[in-house]
């Protein structure tokens, strides 16, 4: 079974009068431990999308199902309960707490785990240095560069060990190599640790690393590329379900 | 509700007053100014209560000169006190003279009774004990004075020390505490000296007033009457009052300004509100975001709630205990108290006030807190993070 399962996703807004639709009948199937890239214009509801998966947004119709879980079965506070287990999400603007150290701000959602003391402190060393930043740990985020905020952001994306990782245009506000070595480090935790990994991006390179390519359009999977090891791509039509 | 996680998550609100410092102090500052004040004037009505407010086992009676307030206008011949000893129901009677350093209602009052050995043996030692000197060395001495222990507090004073005030030169023969606030905030002397020393108020044979106990608390009143009915038509008419009573008529200004206090009390209890409500209202919406971000990691909308009560609660009961505690040590070392005619009204530093203040504060806290909780708690994630 997919770690990841949706059929007829559909989310609408009401602004006003005017109803939009970022998402409209998305069919969508990831399997674990896959890197899945999702692409696709501006407005095209690539947020919208995530925000589900996240459990910080619910669907208004369809079925969504992560990891054997019915997302849109759950309370409010059950989801609550199953984002501060089973999933993380990675930020364009990092959304660090600003009066906490990398290391505290990596700590936080440990708090919700019923951990001892040591173990919990064992962990957030291993994500910080994880994700090169361990020498920074009593770093302020405003003492730290934009590539150095987001790797303690991935850090405690990590720290919980998610059954899915995910990122919203994680590069989208950082130079060439900060951005460069943000996408490493992505890859090495899709490849070494074979963490199922879904990525907003505008940008083709970034999703070159990537196994996977979900163009998003008119609130649907326009196209999947898939990526082995070569350069072979295989294009689904339009309006049939998509697996990555 | 997962306890232990409840208090881990407290590690956020901690650090959230920790390193907005300035925030934090300023904050703190004005809660525990305005406990400061409450505490003080809780501390005055409840000085008020216990010098005015009658109890059931009282027998001290005041007969005083009719239609005279300052203890210098009030003169009675002193042999008054025979007619009184004959009234059914007096137990003891004593000649006072009282002399003041000052008649109006103020602080810091030096308040002389001439009082006879006798009752000093059968009314004041009974109830008293001695914390320094003793009686037989202020009956041995003509200018000996006894002294209560919040006066000798007040004034610094100890066993042999001499001191004046008011034109009176005494030797200090002892210091007592007593439960009655008159007494331990008086020097006695004998009273043929302070007739002598102090001319003003009538000198020989006449007494400011007389102290008058009864055998019976509920026959207090019908003695009282019966002492004025028996000098009515003296050219020395009297008015007699239980001396709970005598205090509050006395010290009518400080019990009506006490009285206004209490308003003003009450308004520094919704500063407190206003001050943690105003701190937490500033400080959630500055923290929109961190919030948005708490709910993503998991946090659920009760916990965001729990952790800014906590934070209220921290605010008020720390500002609330730093202004508590400062008044209730500025009470103990000062030891004010006001005095008007000759009676006094003290300001005790209690530990029952300062309970009550820090009760009061932690009620504060939670309740200013409540609606920012409630309103950070329903913050919707998505949307939070999307508007940045
Ligand atoms: N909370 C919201 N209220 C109203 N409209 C929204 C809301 N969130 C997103 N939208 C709209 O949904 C559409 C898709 O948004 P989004 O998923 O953020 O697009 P993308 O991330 O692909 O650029 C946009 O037109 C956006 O304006
Ligand atoms: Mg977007």
């Amino acid at each position: 079974m997919p770690l990841v399962e949706a059929r007829g996703l559909t989310r609408t807004y009401r602004k006003g009068e005017q109803e939009i639709r970022p998402l409209d009948g998305l069919d969508l199937d990831i399997d674990a431990g896959r890197f899945v890239a999702l692409m696709g214009p501006s407005g095209s509801g690539k947020s919208t999308l995530l925000n589900l998966l996240a459990g910080i947004d619910r669907p208004t119709a369809g079925s969504l199902v992560v990891d054997g879980v019915d997302l849109a079965a759950l309370s409010r506070r059950e989801l609550a309960e199953w984002r501060s287990r089973k999933v993380s999400i990675v930020f364009q603007l990092y959304n660090l707490v600003p009066v906490l150290t990398a290391y505290e701000n990596v700590e936080l959602p440990l708090l919700l785990h019923d951990l001892p003391r040591r173990e919990r402190h064992a962990r957030v060393v291993r994500a910080l240095e994880r994700a090169h930043i361990a020498h920074r740990h009593d770093h302020m985020p405003r003492q730290l560069s934009g590539g150095e905020e987001q790797r303690v952001a991935i850090a405690r994306a990590i720290v919980t060990e998610p059954a899915l990782l995910l990122a919203d245009e994680p590069t989208g506000d950082l130079d060439r190599s900060s951005a460069e070595s943000i996408l490493d480090l992505l890859s090495s935790l899709h490849r070494d640790e074979g963490r199922t990994i879904v990525m907003v991006t505008h940008d083709p390179r970034a999703a070159e690393r990537a196994q996977a390519t979900l163009h998003l359009e008119k609130g649907r999977v326009a196209e999947t590329i898939a990526r082995t090891g070569a350069k072979e791509s295989s294009r689904a039509p339009a309006n049939t379900e998509a697996h990555a | 509700m997962n306890l232990p996680r409840a208090l881990r998550v407290l590690r956020f609100p901690r650090l959230q007053l920790q390193r907005h410092a300035l925030r934090t102090a300023l904050a703190l500052g004005g809660i525990a100014v305005a406990m400061l004040l409450w505490t003080i004037i809780r501390s005055a009505e409840l000085g008020v209560a216990l010098a005015t407010e009658r109890g059931a086992s009282d027998t001290k009676l005041v007969v005083y000169r009719q239609n005279r307030y300052c203890p210098f206008a009030s003169q009675l011949p002193q042999h008054y006190a025979e007619s009184i000893e004959r009234i059914p129901g007096v137990r003891s009677v004593s000649p006072v003279k009282i002399v003041v350093s000052n008649c109006r209602a103020s602080l810091d009052v030096l308040t002389f009774r001439g009082v006879l050995p006798e009752w000093i043996d059968a009314e004041l030692l009974p109830g008293v004990e001695m914390l320094q000197g003793s009686a037989d060395e202020w009956r041995s001495r003509g200018d000996a004075a006894l002294v209560g222990e919040e006066l000798a507090a007040r004034r610094r004073l100890r066993a042999g020390d001499t001191f004046r005030s008011a034109g009176v030169t005494v030797v200090v023969a002892g210091i007592f505490s007593s439960d009655d606030p008159q007494d331990r905030n008086s020097a006695f002397v004998h009273l043929p000296f302070l007739q002598e020393q102090a001319k003003r108020g009538g000198s020989g044979g006449i007494v400011t007033q007389f102290t008058v106990t009864v055998d019976d608390p509920s026959k207090l009143e019908s003695v009282a009457t019966a002492i004025d009915e028996r000098f009515a038509s003296d050219s020395h008419p009297t008015s007699t009052a239980p001396e709970k009573s005598f205090v509050a008529n006395a010290a009518k200004d400080v019990v009506q300004l006490a009285g206004f206090a209490s308003w003003v009390a009450l308004a520094a209890l919704a500063a407190v509100f206003a001050l943690v409500a105003n701190a937490l209202a500033l400080a959630m919406q500055a923290r929109v975001r961190e919030t948005a971000v708490l709910e993503v990691l998991g946090f659920t909308g009760s916990l965001v709630a729990w952790m800014t009560v906590a934070e209220g609660l921290a605010l008020a009961l720390v500002g609330g205990a730093i202004g508590a505690v400062a008044a209730w040590t500025g009470l103990w070392v000062l030891r004010p108290a006001f005095s008007a005619e000759g009676a006094v009204i003290e300001i005790l530093p209690s530990a029952s006030v300062l309970l009550a203040g820090l009760a009061a504060s932690a009620v504060i806290g939670v309740a200013a807190a409540l609606v920012p909780a409630l309103r950070a708690a329903r913050l919707g994630t998505a949307q939070a993070l999307r508007a940045g």
